[in-house]
């Protein structure tokens, strides 16, 4: 790097946060260095407090997608007998998830690089990309939750716990139930965020997995509950 | 063709993210007679889960983007970068395990009418105790990945989500123990 390039990369992380200053865009443009790298410095620079800058800006996010996934917990506490006393149910719990909350990560990320490159326009159900994507994500749903389904009642069997043909298909039947409803809202959740927050020119990575995850999770809950409610 | 390629992808880390939520659940299910004595861990449960993950996967990626730029090497000495990161997440996670505490108790006294505050110690302890796991173990692995010439990206993710299930019902169990 030239000694002119280290001069304006030195300039870059001495700006003030959250200040657009033009030197960015004019180093950007004269010298190649992409945007984000440029962001990166500004935002991580020698003057800026690395671990108070992670705490403000990811604080509020966390509190909000933990407290609504506590909510959810509320419709599980309320099944807490059933849950207790039928142990692939509460095998099912973490699994449920973890898989759901994969599956948010996935689709937003996912959405939001086809966002970025076009893939995706304001015309968004005719994009082939995401019909692709909507289908690889269904198909893996249903093969998942036969298999947690399957592999719960497994484990809870293997642990002493007398497992009927009922009960099995009960809670196969609630493992792909609860998992096809949600792949549908984490879809609808994803595309109405995504393109909200892509509209408002920010940066969909940061606001939409948490809230893709935190809304699955809670919904992932409370249809949990009401199967359980249903069928126990 | 990309739809079978991200089908294999996604089925692949699925599995392997799945096996490690089902074994969350069986060690779950072992200690049913200890978690019945706390009520309103049921509430406080999901989202404790959520937010090692949430935590855990941004440091991951904050230090991977970091280490791509070259902003930072992949060292634990003289790292301004790494150091901010790790007392950011460790403090994120104090905070927001004591919250989510508070508002399980709070949740279950207004909703099930059960006055037990127990659950706000045990969430410190439990968020105490993953930090001490999950932290290191995300550092570590991050880094790994990047010297061997991996993007930690694609990994980090489902690995985090996974490991802090199970290092997060350990850390309960612990506290449990101890309360």
């Amino acid at each position: 790097m030239s000694h002119h390039k280290k001069k304006l990369l030195q300039r870059v992380t001495k700006l003030r946060r959250h200040e657009h200053h033009p030197v960015l865009h004019h180093v950007h443009r004269k010298y190649g260095i992409s945007r984000r790298t440029l962001f990166y410095m500004k935002e991580y620079g020698p003057r800026s407090h690395v671990a108070h800058v992670i705490i403000r800006e990811s604080v509020k996010i966390l509190i909000i997608a933990s407290i609504i996934s506590s909510i959810g917990g509320i419709s599980l506490q309320s099944m807490g007998d059933k849950i207790y006393s039928i142990v692939p149910l509460l095998i099912l719990v973490p699994a449920m998830n973890n898989m759901v909350g994969d599956f948010g990560c996935i689709v937003s990320s996912k959405f939001t690089t086809m966002l970025y490159l076009g893939k995706v326009g304001q015309k968004w159900w005719r994009s082939r990309h995401l019909h692709n994507l909507f289908f690889v994500i269904l198909i893996t749903s249903f093969i998942m939750s036969v298999f947690i389904g399957v592999a719960a009642s497994v484990i809870a069997y293997w642990q002493g716990f007398s497992l009927s043909f009922e009960v099995f298909l009960k809670i196969l039947t609630i493992a792909v139930f609860s998992n096809l409803i949600l792949v549908a809202v984490v879809f609808c959740v994803s595309i109405i965020g995504g393109l909200g927050i892509y509209g408002k020119k920010e940066d969909p990575n940061n606001f939409l997995i948490p809230i893709a995850t935190s809304v699955a999770d809670l919904l992932n809950l409370v249809i949990f509950a009401v199967l359980v409610g249903m069928f126990f | 063709m990309a739809f079978w390629k991200d089908f294999d992808e996604i089925l692949t880390a699925e599995m392997a993210s799945t096996a490690g939520g089902l074994l969350a659940g069986t060690l779950l299910a072992f200690i049913t007679n200890k978690i019945e004595l706390i009520p309103a861990l049921l509430i406080f449960l999901p989202g404790f889960l959520e937010m090692r993950g949430n935590i855990s996967g941004s440091l991951s990626a904050r230090l991977s983007s970091a280490l791509f730029l070259g902003a930072t090497k992949p060292k634990i000495r003289k790292n301004r970068i790494l150091r901010g990161n790790v007392a950011a997440a460790l403090f994120l996670v104090l905070l927001v395990s004591v919250i989510l505490g508070m508002a399980a108790f709070f949740m279950n006294m207004v909703f099930f009418g059960i006055f037990d505050y127990r659950i706000i110690y045990i969430a410190f302890i439990a968020g105490m105790l993953s930090n001490v796991i999950e932290v290191p173990l995300a550092v570590f692995t991050t880094f790994w990945l990047f010297r061997h010439g991996h993007d930690p990206n694609n990994v980090m993710g489902p690995y985090v989500t996974t490991t802090g299930d199970i290092s997060s019902i350990i850390a309960i169990f612990i506290a449990i123990v101890i309360i």
